[in-house]
């Protein structure tokens, strides 16, 4: 049931694209919830609550990948302030430095499609290996980016 | 008459300052305490070493891997007081405090004195370091001993008047200045009681996490509550199970936090937390439920100001 959650979850996160591009708060927000949702699945498999699955491996990166790739087009001037945004006003102040760092991810994230092949990464070794530097990237980016309320 | 007022306006203020010299007087540790510091383990140091996040003060800014043992100081502490700049505390005998005894390194941490008999300001947490075991203490020296000499001195503060006279500071510390523990958890569990020591003690998690009055002391009644973020943007977030807090977050998942990084919503730390995270990833697993067992026991405070 947890599993099936999951899937869904992870597919969330090609539809949040299409979702409310004129609402780039809630568009990328709904990526980072989609990208959560996959950084869940993946923990799972890696602390071995949820059974380890090369589909759901594959999921889980494509949805970091889709993220990746889209995430940076929704922080357009002007959108730092909003209901509910935890994006720091250093985004804007340093755009480069945000660029950088999604950078890192997406170049993480490349390595990780490519050791995934067609039919996902096949043990969990190989998951840990691909997915470990794409969680690293997590926090490099929200130490200087993020704001909590 | 008036010379009669004269002179008990004279004796007032002899009485007032002797009052004041006596009261700010640096209080170092007693004799006893001193002589019976253990020669201290490195090894154990270690622990303490990350559980007290020395280095996220103390090594340069965005240091990373073994550069993070670097302790030439240099980090930018900003307070409503003014800005404090983290002092080199590496080995080296001239710009660190290589010339220390372990006795001085003892009355800094517990004590807040330094080894000249002046008051330290108390950006340098010892109102949680004074919680700590002399044996813990000793240890941390002995591994601080080991880590590379830096040479080079950190700026000074950049305080204003009269924050700049560090005699007042012995006032404050008659305020504020307390091992006791915070919360009176009224249990033997040794799990707890751990949690308690490490959180109320060396990890210092309510410096940041606890709501200050205006004089800067920690308001304890809303211990851990959440508080506003000193570098400007933000809050430092509620770890209490009140409004705003971690009410939600089992054990298990507070646990996993300080070793992963990630909520349970999979959302990752941020800011700050950043290196408080990585500092906890390097405690044991056992050290980590134990913090985590404390979170979910203290009194749970809405957060204030929200």
């Amino acid at each position: 049931m947890k599993k099936t959650f999951l899937v869904i979850s992870l597919l969330a996160a090609t539809a949040a694209a299409a979702y409310a591009a004129d609402d780039p708060i809630a568009a990328r927000k709904s990526l980072m919830q989609a990208n959560g949702a996959a950084a869940g699945a993946s923990a799972g498999m890696m602390k071995g609550e949820i059974a380890y699955s090369p589909a759901v491996a594959k999921a889980a990166i494509a949805s970091f990948n889709a993220t990746a790739h889209t995430f940076g087009d929704y922080f357009p001037e002007g959108s730092d302030m909003g209901a509910d945004t935890h994006a720091s006003p250093k985004i804007w102040e340093d755009r480069a430095g945000f660029d950088a760092e999604l950078a890192k991810f997406q170049t993480a994230v490349a390595a990780a499609m490519q050791a995934s092949g067609k039919d996902g990464p096949a043990d969990l070794d190989a998951f840990k290996a691909a997915v470990g530097p794409i969680f690293g990237t997590c926090k490099s980016c929200h130490e200087g980016y993020q704001v909590r309320q | 008459m008036l010379r009669k007022l004269a002179t008990i306006a004279v004796l007032a203020a002899i009485a007032g300052g002797l009052a004041f010299y006596v009261l700010t007087m640096p209080r170092t540790l007693p004799e006893a305490t001193l002589a019976a510091l253990p020669e201290g383990d490195a090894a154990r140091g270690e622990t303490m070493f990350w559980a007290g996040g020395c280095a996220s003060c103390h090594a340069a800014d965005k240091a990373e891997g073994d550069d993070r043992l670097k302790l030439g100081g240099g980090h930018v502490l900003k307070s409503g007081f003014g800005d404090f700049v983290a002092p080199n505390i590496s080995p080296d005998r001239n710009d660190g405090i290589g010339a220390w005894s372990r006795g001085d390194f003892a009355n800094a941490m517990l004590r807040g004195v330094s080894p000249a008999g002046a008051h330290l300001y108390p950006a340098f947490p010892y109102t949680s370091y004074t919680r700590m075991k002399p044996r813990d203490v000793a240890d941390l020296w002995a591994f601080l001993k080991t880590l590379p000499a830096v040479e080079g001195r950190a700026p000074g503060h950049r305080l204003g008047f009269p924050f700049t006279v560090r005699r007042g500071l012995g006032l404050w510390k008659l305020l504020y200045l307390d091992p006791a523990p915070v919360i009176d958890l009224q249990t033997d569990d040794p799990q707890l009681l751990r949690g308690q020591y490490l959180v109320e003690g060396p990890g210092h998690c309510g410096e940041c996490h606890t709501p200050r009055d205006v004089a800067g002391g920690l308001i304890q009644a809303k211990w851990l509550s959440g508080a506003p973020n000193p570098d400007g943007e933000g809050r430092v977030p509620n770890i209490t199970g009140g409004k705003g807090g971690i009410g939600d977050w089992s054990q298990a998942d507070i646990a996993y936090y300080l070793e992963s990084g990630f909520t349970p919503a999979f959302d990752s730390v941020g800011g700050s937390m950043v290196e408080v995270q990585e500092n906890m990833a390097k405690l044991t697993a056992e050290d980590r439920d134990a913090i985590a067992a404390y979170l979910k026991a203290v009194p749970a405070v809405d957060a204030t100001g929200q």
